[in-house]
């Protein structure tokens, strides 16, 4: 005689991680003035220390760490003496793109097509390299979206960076790699160079690269300016410089523009960099900006066995994207 | 249209510091800075690994090799502003390999005798350490030598000792740049030679795990780029960077250490090979 086999159907959570803990959906299914997650586990676009491939799977873990140490109820921020809710229904995590290791067009096409549908519902793409150079597709497919949904309109991209990322070619890498992005992206139709904005640049740079950005009206705010000007007057004229003109902005955060001592998980790091008090100020001051889309990039977890730089850079997504996942509690 | 275009042999080819000329030292010249690796480890040191050291040094450094890389236009100091010319630091920085494996008496031979012939012929040499203890036999190569120290264990008083380690004390090292260079100048004696040991400890440990000897209130970047900036316009004899662990458990990936040390060694590169600046000693060796 056989026994009975009975099965339970106990309410099963989805493995893995999204970020922020947050469902998991289709780039179709995220409704306007949400924001939608694209994974971009590549690195095959980098010239040097690998492993940002592994940047996605360690945010959206790290965000999911976080999210479960932050109060469920009612928060309080010392800082700003602000009382918070967590907002509901702000965030869905789309998955990640398909990567071709061998084939920059087709991964950069099929970033671009999540990031543009995305962008075409009046969502706000959130980008996960990945390194740097996935940024160019990210905005590339923002760029087409916003041309699709808003046909006249313009947006202000400001990168916080340690790098210009603004060669046109790098060596046996070519003209896409992520050395490039910046200026594959001055190339897109509906941004101009006079509203492009670099923060956090350290160090040696390219005189030629350098020359060429600020001949076209962009602004390149050093390392040692944030340090001198202070992150509130840095967030103040960028934001004047990046926005003339313009309706949107778009924002592509290279962690690496935090000094090496405390972030060493990173491909390229740099030193004489930003303070994570500095880079967390900078990102509170764009957090209210009309943001249509943004990336965040080069978090390499194989480079840091104490697993810090996942904890910061998952502290720069809550604090960049305070205004969306809380509600103000009014009293 | 493929995106890429063929690859090119950047990362390739032979490993000289900033993709510098290899040279036999009987071709170094007057004013030239000759580049010498000591691939040794100190056997007391707590951990093994400072034997790769010159080699990790090396690699780092080929990240600053403009002169030698025709991607890049030509760099610029972004907080200063300001453009580095690289013309001509071809032709007078150069790398001379490594001091050969061999037993101790064969290894101090060897470096008393190459810092002597570059010196002779009135180069500085740049020593890619490795342990400190090599540091007493380039001492002793350069006769009444005075020696600037950057970190490191204070073991002579008549030294220039900039942060040193506390030795067994706790104690936050202060540090007062603008104060300390003119005791520096008091203290130079330019009729003699000058040897500048630059150990990892000096920087502030949080800022790199890769020193087997950490300490807490040492230097950051800048005060130490200003330092070896103001050494590089002096006629230095030789130049010892030591206490890079590369090795150090789950840290080496990170190269933080290397980066530290090479970036701030460029300061003394371009400063003593005289890109825009002047020598402040007149002293012929």
């Amino acid at each position: 005689m056989t026994a009975a086999i009975t099965t339970s159907h106990l309410p099963l959570n989805q493995p893995g991680f999204r970020l922020f803990d947050g469902p998991a959906s289709d780039v179709t299914d995220v409704a306007p003035g949400q924001i939608g997650v694209v994974g971009m586990p590549s690195d095959w676009t980098h010239s040097s220390r690998l492993g940002a491939r592994f940047g996605p799977e360690a945010l959206r873990k790290a965000t999911t760490l976080l999210q479960s140490k932050r109060p469920q109820g009612g928060s309080f921020n010392p800082d700003t003496g602000h009382r918070t809710l967590p907002a509901k229904n702000w965030l869905v995590d789309c998955g990640d793109a398909e990567i071709t290791a061998d084939d920059v067009d087709a991964t950069t096409q099929a970033i671009a097509a999540m990031t543009e549908a995305l962008t075409v519902a009046g969502a706000i793409p959130l980008a996960l390299g990945g390194d740097h150079y996935n940024s160019f597709p990210a905005c590339l497919g923002y760029s087409r979206g916003l041309a699709k949904r808003a046909p006249n309109a313009r947006f202000g991209y400001i990168q916080i960076d340690g790098h210009l990322d603004f060669s046109d070619r790098l060596g046996a890498w070519g003209s896409h790699n992520h050395a490039t992005n910046a200026r594959r992206i001055s190339e897109l139709p509906n941004v101009d160079v006079s509203n492009m904005v670099w923060i956090g640049i350290a160090g040696w740079v390219d005189g030629g690269d350098l020359a060429l950005i600020e001949k076209q009206g962009g602004r390149v705010f050093s390392a040692s300016e944030v340090h001198s000007l202070g992150t509130v007057e840095v967030v103040r004229q960028a934001l004047a410089h990046a926005m003339q003109g313009c309706d949107e902005l778009y924002l592509s955060i290279d962690i690496d523009a935090m000094d090496a001592g405390y972030l060493p998980g990173t491909g390229s790091v740099v030193h004489s960099g930003i303070t994570p008090r500095q880079y967390y100020e900078l990102l509170d001051g764009f957090a209210e900006a009309p943001l249509g889309g943004l990336d965040i990039d080069e978090l390499s977890p194989p480079l840091d066995p104490s697993e810090r730089t996942e904890i910061i850079s998952a502290e720069m997504l809550f604090r960049i994207l305070q205004r969306f996942r809380t509600t103000p509690v009014t009293e | 249209m493929p995106l890429r275009s063929g690859p090119l042999p950047r990362m390739a080819g032979h490993l000289s510091f900033m993709r510098s000329q290899p040279k036999a030292i009987g071709d170094v010249r007057s004013g030239q800075l000759a580049v010498l690796g000591l691939p040794f480890e100190d056997t007391s040191a707590p951990f093994a690994g400072q034997s790769l050291a010159a080699r990790a040094l090396r690699e780092t450094s080929v990240y600053f090799g403009w002169h030698a890389n025709p991607q890049f236009s030509h760099p610029v100091d972004i907080d200063a502003r300001q453009d580095i010319s690289t013309d001509g630091l071809h032709e007078r920085l150069c790398d001379l390999g490594d001091i050969a494996l061999g037993s101790d008496e064969a290894i101090h031979a060897a470096l008393m005798t190459a810092t002597r012939q570059i010196n002779r012929a009135g180069a500085c040499a740049l020593l890619l350490g490795g342990s400190d203890r090599l540091s007493v036999t380039v001492q002793k190569a350069l006769q009444d030598c005075q020696t600037v120290q950057l970190g490191g264990t204070s073991c002579d008083a008549r030294n220039f000792h900039i942060a040193p380690l506390e030795n067994g004390s706790d104690t936050t090292c202060k540090i007062d740049t603008a104060t300390d260079l003119v005791a520096f100048t008091q203290w130079r004696n330019s009729t003699k030679p000058l040897f500048v040991r630059f150990d990892l400890s000096v920087f502030e440990t949080s800022l790199s795990a890769l020193c087997d000897r950490p300490r807490l209130g040492g230097c950051d970047l800048d005060t130490v780029t200003q330092w070896l900036s103001t050494l590089g316009q002096h006629r230095v004899s030789a130049i010892m960077l030591t206490g890079l662990n590369p090795t150090r458990p789950g840290m080496g990936i990170v190269k933080v250490g290397q980066r530290l040390m090479v970036t701030a060694l460029l300061a003394f590169v371009y400063a003593r090979l005289g890109f825009g600046t002047t020598d402040f000693d007149t002293v012929s060796l």
